[in-house]
C-alpha cells in the first residue's frame, strides 16, 4: 500500500525544470504565433497589390473604388524620424555614456543611474504630449510655421526618449573595457580625455554602435509621441521639416476605422508586419553585434 | 603642449555638461509638468468623474485612475506566473544549452516589440477572434503581452545575481533542487523581483498605444466590468490633448500619471537597496 502511494506520487511528479521548460516554451511560441498570425491576416495585401507595390507606393487610399495600399510614404517617414533621432541622440549619450563610466564621482553616478531609469520610465504619450504643448507651440511662434508639427519634432522629442537607453547600452560597452588599459596609459601619463578618445572609444567601437542601432529600433517603434507630432499627412516627406505619417501612426490612426476582414484592414496588419519585422531584424543585428564585441574584447 | 591641455579641458567640459544636462532634461520635464499641472490637483479632480463639454473639460479623472489600475492589476496577474517560470527556467536549469539561447533570443524580440504592433495583436486577438469586444480584458491580455519581457528579464537577472555559494553549499549537503530554489534562492532573489515587477507595472500603466486600440474609450460612468470597456490615464492624457478639449485638465493628468510612475520607481529603487543591504 504504502509502495504503491510513493510510485502513485512519482507518477505524477512533475519537475520543476520541467514545468518551467513548458511555460518557456509557450513563451517562445507566443512569438512565433505572433507573426504566424499577422502573416495570415496580411496575406491577401501581399497579392493584390503585390509586396513591391505595396512597400513602395506612395498613394494610400484603401477606400477609394480600386483601393490603392501603398505604404511608401509611411515607411519614409518612420525612417526620417528614427534616424533623425539617433543622429541627434547620438553626441549627447556617447558623451553622457563616457561621463557615467570614466568621468562621474562615484556618489553623482549613483544619482544619474535612476534619473536614466525615470526618464526610460516616463510614458510615450507624456513625452509627445509635453512636445506637442511646447515644441510645437515653440516652433510656431518663432520660426512662423503654419503649423510646427513635422518629422523633425518628433525625431526632437524621441531623442529624449532614446537618449536613456544609448547611455545605458554605451556605458556598459565602455566598462567591459578591461582595466589594464586604464593603467597602462595612467602609468604612461596619457591624459584622459586623450586615453577616452583614442583608446576607448575605438575599442568599444561596436558596443557604441551596438547601442545605436538598439535606439534606431526603439525610435520607429515609437508610436504615441510620433502619432502626436509627426503631423499626419500622406504627402511624401521631401525634407526633414515637412510633416509625415510614421508607419505606427497609420496604424494607431486607422485600425479603430477599418472594417474587421476588409482590405484596409488587412493592409494595416501588411504595415504592422513590415514595422515588426524591420525592428526584429534590428535587434537580431543588435544581437549579433555585441557578440561580435564580446569576441574582440577576449581576444588579447 | 597648451594646445593640448586646452583640448583636454575642452573634452573634460563637454563630458561634464553632458552628464548634467541628464539632470537638467529630467528635472525640466518633471518640474515644468508640475509648474503647469499642480493647480488642477484638487481633491474633486482625483475624486470625481469627468464633467463639461465637451466631456472631460471640467470634473476629474477618477475613472481613469481606476481603469489603469484595473488594466496593470489583469496585465500583472497574467504575466507574473510565466513570467517567473521562463526566468527561473533560464536562470537555474537551462545552463549553457541550446534552448537558452533560442529563448533568450525570443524574449530578447518580444522586448523589441512596438507597442502598436502588440496593440494590433491584441486587437485581431481578443477584440475580434475570441470576441471580448473593446474591453478592460482585452486590454490587459494586450499589456501582458507587453509586460512579460520585461518581468522576465528582471526576474532572471535578480536569480542570476544570487550568491553561487548558497548553490554550492546547497548541492554539497544533498539539498533538492526544489527545496533549494524555493527556500533559498527565490527568498533572496525576491525584493529584486518585487522590484522588476514594479517597474512593469509602471511600463503597463503608461502604455497607451496597445489600449487605445483595445480597451480604451473617452468616457465610461463605471470600471470593473472585464467585458466593458475602461478610462485610461494615459488615452485620457492623449484625448484631452488631442481634441483639445483641455490643456489645463492634461497637464493634470500627465503630473498624475508620473506621479504614479514616479512612486513605483522609487518603491522599486528601496527595494533593490533593502537587498544590497541583506547580502
Amino acid at each position: 500500500m504504502s509502495d504503491y502511494a510513493v510510485l502513485n506520487k512519482k507518477s505524477f511528479h512533475l519537475s520543476t525544470g520541467t514545468f518551467c521548460l513548458v511555460i518557456a516554451c509557450c513563451a517562445t511560441l507566443l512569438l512565433l504565433s505572433l507573426l504566424v498570425y499577422m502573416t495570415l491576416v496580411s496575406w491577401p495585401v501581399w497579392f493584390s497589390p503585390g509586396p513591391w507595390g505595396f512597400l513602395t507606393g506612395t498613394d494610400w487610399n484603401p477606400l477609394a473604388a480600386p483601393p490603392q495600399l501603398g505604404i511608401g510614404t509611411m515607411i519614409l517617414s518612420t525612417l526620417w524620424t528614427a534616424l533623425g533621432a539617433v543622429i541627434l541622440a547620438t553626441p549627447i549619450g556617447l558623451c553622457c555614456a563616457i561621463f557615467l563610466a570614466e568621468y562621474a564621482p562615484s556618489w553623482l553616478a549613483q544619482l544619474l543611474r535612476p534619473v536614466l531609469n525615470v526618464l526610460t520610465g516616463i510614458p510615450s504619450v507624456v513625452y509627445g504630449f509635453l512636445g506637442a504643448a511646447v515644441l510645437v507651440k515653440y516652433f510656431e511662434i518663432t520660426f512662423n510655421m503654419a503649423s510646427g508639427e513635422s518629422l523633425f519634432c518628433a525625431s526632437l522629442v524621441l531623442t529624449v526618449m532614446v537618449l536613456p537607453y544609448i547611455v545605458s547600452a554605451s556605458e556598459s560597452a565602455l566598462r567591459a573595457i578591461p582595466l589594464k588599459y586604464r593603467q597602462t596609459s595612467l602609468a604612461l601619463g596619457v591624459s584622459k580625455p586623450y586615453f577616452t578618445l583614442r583608446v576607448l572609444i575605438p575599442l568599444a567601437r561596436n558596443g557604441l554602435l551596438g547601442a545605436l542601432i538598439l535606439a534606431f529600433g526603439r525610435a520607429s517603434g515609437e508610436t504615441m509621441a510620433v502619432l502626436m507630432l509627426a503631423g499626419n499627412t500622406m504627402v511624401l516627406p521631401s525634407s526633414w521639416f515637412s510633416k509625415g505619417e510614421p508607419l505606427s501612426a497609420l496604424i494607431a490612426l486607422e485600425l479603430g476605422t477599418s472594417e474587421v476582414g476588409s482590405l484596409h484592414y488587412q493592409s494595416l496588419f501588411a504595415a504592422g508586419l513590415v514595422l515588426l519585422l524591420f525592428v526584429l531584424s534590428i535587434n537580431l543585428f543588435f544581437t549579433w553585434f555585441r557578440r561580435d564585441r564580446r569576441n574582440e574584447v577576449g581576444k588579447p | 603642449m597648451k594646445l593640448r591641455l586646452m583640448l583636454d579641458f575642452f573634452w573634460l567640459a563637454i563630458f561634464w555638461a553632458a552628464g548634467l544636462l541628464l539632470l537638467v532634461v529630467l528635472f525640466g520635464i518633471l518640474g515644468y509638468l508640475f509648474y503647469q499641472g499642480h493647480t488642477s490637483l484638487t481633491q474633486d479632480f482625483f475624486f470625481s468623474s469627468p464633467r463639461g463639454l465637451p466631456l472631460g473639460a471640467e470634473g476629474g479623472i477618477f475613472p481613469a485612475i481606476q481603469g489603469t489600475l484595473f488594466l496593470v492589476v489583469i496585465a500583472v496577474f497574467t504575466a507574473v506566473l510565466p513570467g517567473l517560470a521562463t526566468a527561473i527556467y533560464l536562470a537555474e536549469y537551462a545552463g549553457k544549452s541550446k534552448v537558452n539561447t533560442v529563448i533568450n533570443l525570443t524574449i530578447q524580440c518580444m522586448a523589441g516589440i512596438p507597442s502598436i504592433v502588440t496593440g494590433l495583436f491584441g486587437y485581431a486577438l481578443f477584440v475580434v477572434k475570441m470576441g471580448f469586444g473593446i474591453s478592460l480584458l482585452a486590454g490587459g491580455l494586450s499589456l501582458a503581452i507587453m509586460i512579460f519581457p520585461v518581468i522576465v528579464v528582471t526576474a532572471r537577472d535578480a536569480l542570476q545575481a544570487v550568491n553561487r555559494d548558497y548553490r554550492w553549499v546547497g548541492i554539497s549537503l544533498g539539498v533538492s533542487r526544489r527545496y533549494l530554489l524555493s527556500r533559498v534562492i527565490l527568498p533572496q532573489a525576491a525584493p529584486s523581483i518585487l522590484g522588476g515587477l514594479l517597474l512593469a507595472m509602471g511600463y503597463a500603466a503608461g502604455a497607451t498605444a496597445p489600449i487605445m486600440v483595445t480597451a480604451a474609450v473617452i468616457a465610461t460612468p463605471s470600471a470593473g466590468n472585464l467585458f466593458e470597456p475602461v478610462m485610461a490615464l494615459p488615452y485620457h492624457l492623449y484625448i484631452l490633448f488631442s481634441q483639445q478639449i483641455s490643456l489645463e485638465k492634461a497637464y493634470g493628468t500627465a503630473l498624475v500619471l508620473v506621479l504614479l510612475l514616479l512612486t513605483l520607481n522609487v518603491i522599486a529603487l528601496w527595494f533593490k537597496n533593502l537587498k544590497s543591504k541583506g547580502a
